[in-house]
């Protein structure tokens, strides 16, 4: 176990590599110039020169690259070019929101897809599940950016209750994480409802019931914990993806999170936040699934990293 | 376990990750703005809320009106004893929020740290005409040009900040001397600003400002429906002005702005370069249809980049109003007959670039329209900011359409217009290139008498109506919506908020 949990957190290493080599140079390759943004349209050539160079954006890619990952070695990742503040500071101010964003959004589909895929998978073909699978299909076919607003004007303007965005009081959660979760709460109850089916028909389901276990803790301790394990990778794949996902409902919602300064940073091509912010992107889907397959062993004993 | 490990996880995200409170304390004002400013600092800010938040907190030597035009702030009296020197005298007894006095020393130093290489500030160019600064008395202050540049005096209205303040990595502003100082940021959602009791002019009527930022202008307008903005202006979707003007407690405003809609025509391409056919263009397009069906009447059709609130507009300069057969006509003496009357075929293809924006979208679909009528093809073509502009500013376009922002001194003209002006040494991407109007532009940055200068802008903005190396378009109108219990705001033209000092919020 040791070994494989070594072995897998070296590999960070090139994966981590890999995702910050690619976004440096797409990020340099793509049209625009931050020199443009920052001194406006009345620089002259010559002006936009010298701070190209004072800024050493007109070294070649490979050097800039060089002196990025020579910084990156010590725990240094840039300054913004905009902002009077280190690209680490600028990161670790919004990285909370997004991470708490991320985990209401998570808790509440599983809060809505797990009774729905229960339900569902009890009641086979029946109006139960006919309403899990509709509600399935209806959010995966919602986009955030109709689906937002769409919340605001019913909860916050028409009732009432919620405000309509913000990271204000506990309340103002409810709508971006409600927004972020039911399309993942869609893919989890399928996904879940399938699994369950699955399992149901197996000899140990059997079993348990014919040594009279009650219906309840059949579900419970047999058929659940053994559909969990596709769930669990979903879900691993789709915390990954919220966190560098949330940026349409980050948008939305005025949330100020890591999504909206990744996509501030590339409309204003500051090079050194957006590589900052794809790299704490990667290294959070990285880590979450090493955790989701450290978490496999707790769900299912069976599975084994020792060789 | 995996519940107690899921709890566990949530319970860290809860734990102190939120620092900031719903609402604002009562007296304050909430405005409700696009984007958050980057940078406060006035030696470094370039983005406009930036500027518009930090003219709250900083003075500076002089500011612009509500008249787009130059007045004194923290100068009691400024001269020019000679066409390269400007001496200031400053107010007393103006102190900064940290309660140190503001000096002459003070606005030598900000200056300084601008022009200083290492500080890497993006206005350091703007100074680049600036020779020295002498301190006379702890009062009295005087810039030294190396050569007479008339539109300098724009560059005075940078916010003073105290001597000695660091460029650290803190990333804090510095104290300035204005109606609000700082009171809380809080990264990428709002700034908080409270009233400087101690304000050397008069105490603000409110107690504080919270600028929230709110990219999606639909959202904005939601959160003013339900009170929790109190102020919003520009960025507003065309289409729900009528139902915001219906909205009770909501006061609506539209005044005139002075940022230019225009389309750019690339002069060097074979047929462009006849200013027949430039002036064809201008005739076929239907400015007041557009402007009242697309942007619910929120602009007013230019005849050029100077709004009539401009020191230098010409009120000569005649528009353009839709005239189809003097487009036909025009086509047919540039040699360019149409092939078959009302038939399918054009006279000649053109394309037109634009952002993805959807209203850019439909204003260019407009504009196709109004141009098959005189028989020129339009093709639409619609990209990212980025590539847009970077072809734009390589010349690769034969139409494309932009917007000025922000324009107060008539100098901008050389940098569009000039011959020396092609990028990337300015902004002539059409590369326009005419004597006459090049030895106007260089006689209007150098003569200092307004006067004259008036003049020679006059004849500019003649020569551009009858050359038309840009298609005027419109000017854009400021819209202002906010609460009926706000009292005393002035619509400035640039879009300031420096009329916050005096507005009153009455229960």
């Amino acid at each position: 176990m040791r070994r494989y949990l070594l072995h897998r957190l070296l590999l960070l290493v090139p994966t981590l590599l890999g995702a910050i080599t690619l976004v440096f140079f797409l990020i340099h390759l793509v049209p625009g110039d931050p020199v443009e943004v920052m001194l406006g349209e009345t620089a002259s050539g010559a002006d936009k020169a010298e701070l190209r160079r004072a800024l050493g954006l007109d070294q070649p890619l490979f050097a800039q690259y060089g002196n990025f990952l020579l910084g990156l070695l010590q725990g240094d990742l840039g300054r913004s070019l905009y902002e009077q503040a280190s690209v680490g500071q600028l990161i670790a101010a919004r990285l909370p929101a997004t991470v708490e964003l991320t985990a209401f959004a998570m808790l509440m589909a599983v809060v809505i897809s797990f009774p729905l895929a229960i339900g569902a998978a009890m009641n086979k073909g029946k109006i139960n599940d006919r309403a899990a699978l509709t509600f399935s299909l209806l959010g995966l076919s919602m986009p955030n950016f109709w689906l937002g607003p769409l919340l605001m004007i019913v909860f916050a303007i028409q009732l009432g209750w919620l405000p309509v965005s913000g990271r204000g009081a506990l309340t103002s959660i409810v709508l971006p994480a409600l927004t972020l979760g039911l399309g993942m709460a869609a893919i989890l109850t399928r996904i879940l409802r399938a699994s369950l089916l699955q399992v149901i028909d197996a000899d140990y389901v059997r079993t348990a019931r014919a040594k009279g276990l009650k219906e309840q803790l059949v579900w419970l301790k047999h058929t659940l914990r053994n559909a969990l394990l596709s769930v669990i990778t979903i879900m691993s794949l789709q915390f990954g993806s919220l966190l560098a996902g949330s940026i349409i409902t980050e948008t939305v919602f005025a949330w100020p999170g890591i999504g909206r300064l990744t996509v501030q940073a590339i409309q204003t091509r500051d090079y050194p936040v957006v590589q900052g912010c794809v790299l704490v992107i990667a290294l959070s889907y990285v880590l979450v699934n090493l955790l989701t397959d450290l978490l496999y062993r707790v769900v299912d004993p069976r599975i084994s990293y020792d060789k | 376990m995996q519940l107690i490990l899921l709890l566990l996880f949530f319970l860290l995200a809860l734990s102190g990750c939120r620092g900031s409170s719903a609402q604002p304390p009562p007296g304050y004002i909430t405005i409700g703005i696009e984007s958050f400013p980057l940078q406060l600092d006035p030696r470094f800010a370039t983005d406009a809320n930036s500027s518009r938040v930090g003219g709250l907190i900083y003075n500076a030597l002089l500011r612009v009106d509500e008249k787009s035009q130059l007045q004194p702030e923290l100068a009691r009296r400024w001269t020019m004893p000679n066409a390269r020197s400007y001496l200031f005298e400053l107010h007393e007894g103006v102190k900064f929020h940290d309660g140190r006095l503001l000096t002459a020393a003070d606005v030598k130093y900000t200056y300084e740290s601008i022009g200083d290489a290492k500080n890497l500030s993006p206005k350091r160019s703007l100074l680049k005409a600036l020779a020295g600064i002498d301190v006379l008395d702890s009062h009295t202050i005087r810039f030294r040009l190396s050569q007479p540049h008339a539109p300098f005096p724009e560059h005075f209205t940078i916010g003073v900040v105290p001597a000695g303040t660091a460029i650290g990595p803190s990333g804090q502003p510095p104290p300035g001397s204005g109606p609000f100082m700082l009171e809380k940021i809080d990264p990428g959602e709002r700034v908080m600003l409270k009233a400087n009791a101690n304000y050397w002019e008069n105490r603000p009527k409110a107690l504080g400002l919270v600028f929230k930022s709110i990219p999606d202008a639909m959202v904005r307008v939601l959160e003013f429906k339900k009170g929790s903005i109190d102020f919003l202006q520009n960025d507003i979707e065309p289409e729900v002005i009528p139902w915001l003007a219906k909205q009770e407690n909501a006061s609506l405003q539209a005044n005139q702005g002075t940022t230019f809609q225009y389309i750019g025509i690339n002069c060097s391409q074979p047929i462009l370069r006849d200013a027949r056919v430039r002036r064809a263009l201008a005739h076929a397009i239907d400015r007041d249809a557009i402007i009242r069906h697309l942007l619910n009447g929120t602009g007013v059709a230019a005849s050029g980049l100077l709004s009539p609130l401009n020191w230098a507009y010409n009120d000569q300069v005649p528009g353009w109003p839709r005239d189809r057969a003097k487009a036909k006509l025009l086509l047919d003496q540039a040699g360019y007959p149409d092939p078959d009357g009302d038939g399918p075929r054009p006279r000649f293809r053109l394309s037109y670039k634009t952002t993805n924006i959807d209203l850019r979208r439909r204003i260019a679909e407009a504009l196709k329209e109004q141009l098959a009528q005189v028989g020129i093809e339009l093709e639409i073509r619609t990209y990212e900011w980025g590539t847009f502009f970077s072809d734009v500013k390589k010349g690769n376009f034969h139409l494309f359409s932009l917007a000025w922002v922000g324009i107060h001194d008539p100098d901008i003209y050389y940098q569009l217009f000039h011959s020396a002006s092609f990028p990337p040494n300015g902004d002539n991407r059409g590369r326009y290139s005419n004597a006459q109007l090049d030895a106007l532009l260089e006689d209007g940055r150098t003569t200092t008498d307004l006067f004259t200068r008036r003049k020679i802008y006059g004849q500019v903005q003649q020569i551009l109506a009858s050359e038309l190396p840009y298609i005027p378009l419109w000017w854009v109108k400021n819209v202002v919506a906010h609460k009926r219990n706000l009292q005393g705001f002035v619509p400035y033209p640039d879009g300031s908020f420096v009329s916050f000092k005096q507005v009153s919020v009455t229960p």
